[in-house]
């Protein structure tokens, strides 16, 4: 059973004429499981938003940071769909990744390099520095660190899924914006994991060998018989692949080796025995067709701009609604503990028109693509936060022991940049700044203490990461060369 | 902050001389030989071989798999990287296509060599496997192997259906490393480099010159050794390009080249525009007289109506048709929309990403990123509101002025035609600013793209870069120091035979470059 009314709501017997029964079933069930229910896994999820927070040569560095300090703090407009769940999700501001020419010229420990794009990638999202010159993590990112000591024997050890479904620009390629997960491969490399952008695909791969309860025998046999000759059909793929790997030279090993792993990622998951439906465990509906993917930007006929015409934008809308779908159920069903959500890439060209009808591309928001600024860009912020806050909204409203889903996750919404200090353009009021970061985190695992606003000044968006992956058992407080989780996420004063 | 522009010429290597069919290569011709990966097949590769092994209509990798980073070619192993997610769609493209193959029953009697007598025909079912099997690993297959896919019989057994049985070998062959990559163990023939197979040699042809899997023909050349001659891989090469599926290859490999593939304008106007041009590239690259740099100063174009008024020209009828420049300032394909619709930037064109593009595309050459301290996704600003004042403004600053120099000069040679390939004489929506069109280019002026295309043609340098690119796409990957050699003996023999496209290709697959390789080291 789910409900879409706060619990804490409910209890405060404050939600009116309909929550009578909703209290009543809550209040017998908790009873129910409370005597043997047993330790439900602890569930990372990173969001991510390719945008800062605040535009080019405007002031103001967001809309997004409260005004006031600690519990019930104010909405601003990015963070406005929020509403209610603003008390599962605390803020952290003040943050900083610290860059070259601050350091003479050398990147810092857990620092970029000057140049801004896609250099928070390795210091945001692996703790460690920026390369000077590619793009890449040069480390492992936090999902799978997490991943390698919380999957256990889960069917996934982690899903990477990515909302925004191309680059959308036509002379030019991503580059590695694309990717926010990075694994230590088999052959000891830091190597990313390219995101599944196809719901439709993820939906098979997480539920396709779901037997729904209640099927008659012959349909359970069908089932197996489908089972057992994919386990045969990759007996054979991946036993072939195994003979040829050592036949070739050194460079095509690696290559081969890596999909090798894909190969037994796969089996493992075959191989997984699907979990029985429960209550909350449900397949989830058939997604269908993928939206289609949508032309690069351009302009018409006319010469008119194209965002009016949908250029650039694959119904992403839709797909963030069923990403979500999809990972919260994933983590209902034990399916997977650890989870990415890439809405936009690193300097996202997704175009704005049909999710907030700014005639612009999400980039060109910061840089006075429509006027207004940084409260035009909150409104793209906002469009990212209102599918967090949804995704929030279902592990809350999900029951699981003595609490909620939430009890037992951390969720974290991360940004691409702040705003201010411009090491590279020499320039105040920037948007390619790592200044004035700000991030979200929500759940209580491990004892966080969600619903704060926390002035963290100076501190690394890192330590925000660190401290979700403490909440959810890291054994120490490090991710890369940033050391420290935020004690006061975990203070329920 | 100074930083040169490093221009990566080619240095001009002279020719190593060409050796013969043997095995054995001189020292000096065994160190010419380039290195050669895994080269997995593309999505557009893998749509192509599914329709010609299995009659596939729809695009099911295009549907299903991760699109290929492109830049500017799909094919580029190097920039391939496999993952969990890759295997994934991988194995959902086997099922779909195995199933729809074997629930359709004209498409089941292209694959099945024989008829069935029942569930358990495990002869039919071994002919069946090896069959298939040499189509689509593009290799014979040994009994060892046609024994390791009987479980897949026992399973159709089991269920009482040779159908069965088929659709789950199609399945396990459809997702087989050897059919999704393409391996060249090859014989090792000493000093590091490895002699291709004729199979290797017939599945290289065919992908670089029909885009898709070997046809029966090509395989049974390559059992019989007819292609372990330079004279054998030459007549199969001719006949490959009498194939109508290698027009649209030809024509997919300049749509790349030159970055319209996808163009950023709505669906007609893009249809419009990529059709001119592969008419263009149609008509002079299969025209066995022309002279290949004719697709740079033709004066006939293919359009249609609506093009014609796009660009201004005089159009009667209501059909595409070859129409003549007349006095427009205009000829061959970097006049076309879909090249001048190349290098846009802050909703215009960007003179100084249209001189990348052209330094970069047809000049071969590598222009370095820009220095820190430089925010690219600001706009020029000056005093005045005209592009040509702006751009000059930013581009005289300090550092910025040594590679601006060399790249902005180029862009504003093309500013008469804007981000649409429309004739303007004026910046969009300022009619105060004259925009004169005169460019450089080293050294050379020039208006137009006229003038342009009259210039690299005249800077003896533009062979050497075509035949670059050629060798990119057919190698799936840059060149390096090693390949000059052969790069050099390409370009030689394109200039030396009038410039023919088709006779380069033939140059190409039946030169021993194209019949060795070497392992890599290191990724």
């Amino acid at each position: 059973m789910t409900t879409r009314v706060s619990r804490r709501f409910m209890l405060r017997g404050l939600g009116g004429v309909s929550l009578g029964l909703p209290l009543l079933e809550i209040m017998l069930d908790r009873k129910a499981f409370a005597q043997n229910a047993p330790t439900p896994p602890k569930r990372y999820l990173v969001f991510f938003d390719g945008q800062s927070t605040g535009a080019d040569n405007d002031q103001r560095h967001n809309d997004l940071v409260p005004n006031t300090v600690g519990r019930n703090y104010d909405l601003k407009s990015a963070l406005a769909p929020l509403g209610a769940l603003k008390s599962e999700v605390s803020v952290v501001s003040g943050l900083k990744i610290p860059w070259a020419a601050e350091n003479g010229g050398t990147i810092p420990s857990g620092g970029r390099r000057d140049g801004f794009h896609v250099s928070t990638v390795s210091p945001l999202l692996a703790g460690v520095r920026s390369s000077a010159s590619t793009t890449a993590a040069m480390g492992p990112t936090s999902d799978q660190v997490v991943a390698g000591f919380l999957a256990g024997s889960t069917p996934f050890p982690s899903l990477a899924y990515r909302v925004q479904a191309d680059w959308y620009l036509s002379v030019s390629a991503p580059y590695g914006r694309e990717f926010i997960s990075y694994k230590r491969d088999t052959s000891n490399r830091i190597t990313p994991i390219p995101a599944q952008v196809s719901p439709r695909q993820a939906f098979n791969a997480l539920f396709g060998n779901f037997t729904p309860p209640g099927v008659d025998a012959a349909t359970r046999a069908r089932i197996d018989f489908e089972k057992r000759s994919r386990k045969s059909i990759l007996d054979i793929v991946r036993g072939d692949t195994e003979r040829l790997v050592p036949k070739l030279g050194a460079a095509d090993q690696i290559r081969l080796q890596r999909h090798l792993d894909g190969f037994r990622d796969l089996e493992r998951r075959v191989d997984a025995i699907a979990p029985p439906e429960t209550s909350s465990c449900i397949k989830p509906m058939d997604p269908g067709a993928d939206p289609p993917t949508g032309s690069p930007q351009g302009q018409n006929g006319a010469g008119e701009n194209t965002y009016a015409q949908n250029l650039g934008y694959s119904n992403e809308e839709q797909r963030a609604n069923l990403f979500v779908d999809l990972i919260h159920m994933a983590m209902v069903c034990d399916l997977t503990r650890v989870a990415t959500l890439q809405m936009t890439m690193f300097q996202s060209h997704l175009n704005m028109f049909s999710i907030t009808g700014q005639a612009t591309d999400c980039h060109e928001l910061g840089h006075g693509g429509v006027p207004g600024g940084t409260m035009a860009m909150s409104q793209g912020i906002a469009w990212h936060v209102k599918h967090f806050a949804r995704l929030v909204q279902k592990f809350r409203d999900t029951r699981e022991g003595n609490g909620t889903m939430l009890d037992n996750s951390a969720l974290l919404f991360l940004l691409e940049g702040g705003h201010g200090y411009d090491p590279e353009g020499v320039k105040n009021n920037s948007s390619h700044s790592t200044e004035n970061m700000a991030c979200l985190i929500a759940g209580r695992a491990g004892g966080l203490s969600p619903g704060q606003h926390v002035v963290a000044a100076g501190r690394h968006p890192a330590n925000v990461v660190i401290s979700a992956m403490k909440a959810v058992g890291a054994p120490d407080e490090t991710l890369g060369e940033v050391n420290g989780a935020i004690p006061q996420l975990f203070s329920t004063t | 902050m100074l930083r040169r522009l490093v221009l990566c010429l080619l240095p001009a290597l002279g020719c190593t001389g060409i050796v013969g069919d043997s095995s054995t290569l001189s020292t000096e011709d065994a160190e010419a030989v380039g290195v050669s990966g895994l080269r997995r097949l593309t999505r557009v590769e893998l749509d192509a071989t599914l329709r010609d092994l299995i009659g596939e209509p729809n695009p099911l990798a295009r549907t299903l798999l991760p699109p290929d980073p492109t830049d500017p070619f799909d094919n580029d192993y190097r920039q391939q990287l496999a993952s969990t997610t890759l295997v994934d769609s991988l194995e959902a493209l086997a099922q779909q296509a195995a199933e729809r193959t074997v629930a359709d029953m004209s498409r089941k009697a292209r694959v099945l060599p024989c008829m069935p007598t029942g569930a358990n025909d495990a002869t039919c079912y071994r002919l069946f496997v090896r069959t298939f099997g040499r189509q689509a690993l593009r290799r014979p297959i040994t009994n060892e192997e046609v024994e390791r896919f009987m479980p897949l019989h026992a399973l159709g057994v089991e269920a009482n259906s040779f159908d069965t049985a088929v659709t789950l070998a199609l399945r396990a062959f459809l997702q087989h490393p050897e059919f999704v990559y393409r391996v060249e163990l090859g014989v090792p023939s000493g000093q590091g480099v490895v002699q291709l197979t004729g199979f290797h040699r017939a599945t290289r042809l065919s992908y670089l010159i029909v885009g898709s899997t070997p046809p029966d023909w090509l395989l049974d050349d390559a059992a019989s050794g007819a292609l372990s001659t330079r004279d054998g891989v030459r007549t199969a090469a001719q006949k490959l390009l009498t194939d109508p599926r290698a027009r649209p290859q030809v024509e997919r490999f300049h749509a790349l080249w030159l970055g319209y593939h996808r163009l950023p304008h709505a669906a007609q106007l893009t249809a419009a525009m990529q059709a001119e041009s592969d008419a263009l590239v149609d008509r002079v690259v299969f025209d066995p007289n022309a002279d290949y740099l004719t697709l740079f100063t033709a004066t006939e174009t293919f359009i249609d109506p609506t093009l014609a008024q796009h660009y201004g020209l005089t159009f009667t009828g209501t059909q595409p048709t070859w129409t003549s420049y007349g006095a427009a300032p205009r000829k061959g394909l970097l006049s076309h929309g879909s090249v001048l619709s190349q290098g846009v930037k802050f909703a215009d064109s960007s003179p100084t990403q249209r001189g990348i593009f052209i330094r970069n595309r047809l000049l071969c050459q590598e222009v370095p990123p820009p220095p820190p301290g430089v925010n690219v996704d600001e706009q020029p600003t000056s005093s005045s509101p005209c592009k040509k004042d702006r751009y000059q403004t930013h581009a005289s600053a300090g550092g910025c002025k040594g590679c601006h120099s060399t790249i902005d000069p180029i862009g504003f040679g093309l500013e008469r035609f804007d981000r649409q390939g429309r004739y303007r004489t004026t910046d969009d929506n300022l009619p105060q600013c004259t925009i004169e069109g005169a460019g450089t280019v080293d050294g050379t002026t020039f208006n137009g793209p006229t003038g342009l295309a009259d210039a690299l043609i005249a800077s003896g340098r533009f062979e050497e870069c075509i035949t670059t690119q050629v060798f990119r796409y057919a190698a799936g990957r840059r060149e390096e120091v090693r390949d000059h050699a052969f790069i050099a003996r390409m370009t030689k023999e394109f200039i030396a035979n009038d410039r023919k496209f088709l006779d380069l290709l033939v140059t190409l697959v039946s030169d021993d470059g194209f019949a060795f390789r070497r392992d890599e080291e290191a990724l």
